[in-house]
């Protein structure tokens, strides 16, 4: 793969920039081979790995370091892509948004920095992984309870800062952030909230500070590099019970809806029930290759011998209660009463009590066994989701269910989605799955994506998270005032960052050199 | 004469102590390696994970556990790493630098002495 340089960066500019780099960190930690340029593709790439090519990759141990590099990248005009462990699979991995941009890999800054048992909060750098909590709280017995991602290879910090979600109540990991540590695009160090205080103790407890407050402008941005996170933990409850059912139909998704929506609004579920259809389980348990060998999207009299194979409906609804005995079994009563107003199927039940084996509570316990459905298809097997949110009642999910299953249909792949319930809204989580060497699937799926921009956009669903190629149609579709937010956007990118340094075009967001460049 | 059979005699004794020293290294860098290979690749690779389950698969149950495994060797393993295979994909440097991979890889194609010396 030969050497893509940043924009208006000669080659020697660029090695004077390496040069500078190895001066802070060490020549062993700037990664600069063809192997190592390979190795921060997007491992899951759909066919598009030639858009984002990163030119190096430079690791930093200490929050100094990155400031030096910082400054040495303003002085040579440098573009830097920070990751916190580069998981972002489905999204992009660990590859830049613009060819020629430097990887700025923090997983060397992997230090837990603190755990409260009293308040319930850790303080981490970016390169601790979602593992790496969960041995440090086993092995000290310290009873919190992480929230963890379906994928969990990755950093706690990077998967909050893309707004990634957990199954606890505590699972929208982005809202539990309290405070951070951000290296700004010049190289001087903020602490945002409280943490602007040189001793305050409430860093981690209190969100807000004073003024203006900055944590959630560093999410999903290209403002400034995060090097320390606040985040809050969850205190391990006396019981948790586990409630399923198999729903056999694709529309009862409907009525599966309006019966848990006032439930999580109210209360009564604190976690966020998850309604996805059974193809996510046939795909971690079987390959495409054994029910269908066709190359449009399954049958439904094939589907329905894969759900009879492996015991499950059309559609599985899941949720928890975490809490006390007493009032877990109240607000069961509650659930199974909500849903007996349009089915006789009764729950699945699971019950888990403090001191029983932790496999079975529900806590966040990380795993990759996610990961498996991208052997679907077999070969280099690769996925990418299309993540639109939607107001939680049945006429939008029904809605945004049969569009989006037409359209897998129309275009010949299996239909792969999922609903999950938070207090007002719904993310959608429709997941394509492929392999990367079969050219003819990856083009239906950048195909099938476009499509499902658009759609979505015309109803008014923007996406919370999408994959690196779709980035700029996504911050398109927010579109109020002639794209008034956009100019937000670009208005404090240029102020922070006029060099444009710090992820060109993440979310969208290009610097001034670079906006309405094709790069 | 004698001071040959001395020089000998010497030469002899260190040759045991560069011995002993070389299995000490070599079963440090193996014990090393072991740990190594569980804390950096057991997420998926060991019994019950999705690389096993995947190696089961696409090569067989006999081949599925990479630790069970006696046709791996240190350049295979290098370049899988680096280079990804299947749905693994290429881990790089910072994550896993040259040293550490060098350890598991040594670990992953220990002989079948080493293997037998260990429970």
């Amino acid at each position: 793969m030969a050497l893509v340089l940043p924009p208006n960066v000669s080659a020697k500019s660029f090695q004077q920039a390496l040069d500078a780099f190895a001066g802070v960190v060490g020549r062993e930690w700037v990664l600069a081979t063809e192997e190592d340029r390979h190795t921060y593709l997007d491992a899951f790439s759909i066919g598009d790995a030639d858009d984002h090519v990163p030119s190096a990759a430079v690791g930093p141990k200490s929050v100094e370091e990155v400031q030096a590099i910082v400054r040495i990248a303003n002085e040579h005009k440098i573009p830097l892509w920070p990751i916190s462990r580069g998981k972002n699979l489905g999204y992009g991995g660990s590859a830049p948004r613009m060819s020629g941009t430097v990887v700025l890999d923090l997983g060397r800054m992997n230090r837990i920095l603190e755990v409260n048992e009293r308040f319930g909060y850790c303080l981490l750098e970016p390169g601790v992984g979602f593992f790496d909590l969960f041995n440090y709280l086993r092995d000290n017995r310290i009873p919190l309870w992480m929230s963890v991602p379906g994928n969990a290879w990755g950093s706690v910090v990077g998967n909050a800062l893309e707004r990634g979600y957990g199954y606890t109540p505590y699972g929208d990991n982005t809202g539990h952030i309290c405070g951070m540590e951000v290296v700004l695009p010049n190289g001087e160090i903020v602490r945002t909230g409280t943490g602007a205080m040189s001793n305050s103790p409430c860093w981690q407890l209190f969100k807000y500070g004073y003024g203006p407050s900055w944590d959630q402008v560093f999410v999903q941005s290209n403002f400034g590099i995060v090097t320390k996170v606040g985040l809050w933990l969850m205190p391990e409850p006396e019981s948790t019970m586990g409630l399923s059912m198999q729903l056999s139909n694709p529309e009862d998704v409907g009525w599966a809806v309006e019966a848990l929506a006032p439930l999580r609004l109210t209360g009564v579920i604190q976690q966020s029930p998850s309604i996805g259809n059974s193809l996510r389980v046939a795909a971690v348990q079987s390959q495409r290759s054994e029910w269908y060998k066709g190359d449009g999207p399954m049958p439904e009299s094939v589907l329905r011998e894969v759900l009879q194979k492996f015991n499950l409906g059309w559609w599985g609804v899941n949720l928890r209660l975490y809490g006390y005995d007493e009032v877990n079994e109240v607000n069961a009563r509650v659930i199974k009463n909500a849903f007996a107003k349009y089915t006789k199927q009764e729950f699945a039940i699971s019950k888990w009590h403090r001191g029983d084996p932790v496999a079975d509570s529900g806590a966040g316990i990380p795993s990759v066994a996610a990961l498996q459905v991208v052997n679907w298809r077999g070969g280099r097997g690769g996925h990418v989701g299309f993540s639109p949110v939607l107001p939680a009642t049945s006429e939008h999910v029904l809605k945004q269910f049969r569009s989006t299953r037409k359209r897998y249909e129309e275009i010949g792949m299996d239909y792969y989605g999922s609903f999950t319930l938070f207090e007002r809204y719904v993310t959608n989580i429709n997941m394509m799955i492929y392999d990367q060497d079969d050219a003819a699937i990856t083009a239906k799926v950048r195909a099938l994506f476009k499509v499902l921009v658009d759609d979505a956009a015309r109803e008014g669903y923007s996406e919370y998270r999408t994959h690196l190629s779709y980035m700029d149609e996504v911050a398109h579709t927010f579109n109020f005032n002639n794209h008034s937010l956009l100019r937000l956007n670009e208005t404090v990118k240029d102020a922070l960052d006029p060099n444009g340094i710090l992820a060109p075009g993440k979310q969208g967001i290009w610097p001034k050199a670079l906006r309405g460049r094709k790069v | 004469m004698r001071l040959l059979m001395i020089g000998a005699a010497a030469a002899f004794i260190c040759a045991m102590i560069c011995a002993s020293l070389a299995t000490a290294d070599t079963a440090r860098n193996l014990e090393e390696g072991e740990r190594l290979f569980h804390a950096r690749c057991g997420y998926c690779h060991l019994d019950g994970g999705t690389g096993t389950f995947m190696l089961g698969r696409r090569l067989g149950k006999d081949k599925a556990l990479l630790e069970k495994r006696t046709d791996l060797n240190p350049d295979f393993i290098r370049h899988v790493v680096r280079a990804g295979i299947g749905s693994m994909p290429p881990h790089n440097r910072v994550e896993l630098p040259d040293s550490e991979l060098d350890l598991i890889a040594i670990y992953l194609s220990r002989p079948t002495s080493a293997r037998e010396s260990r429970p």
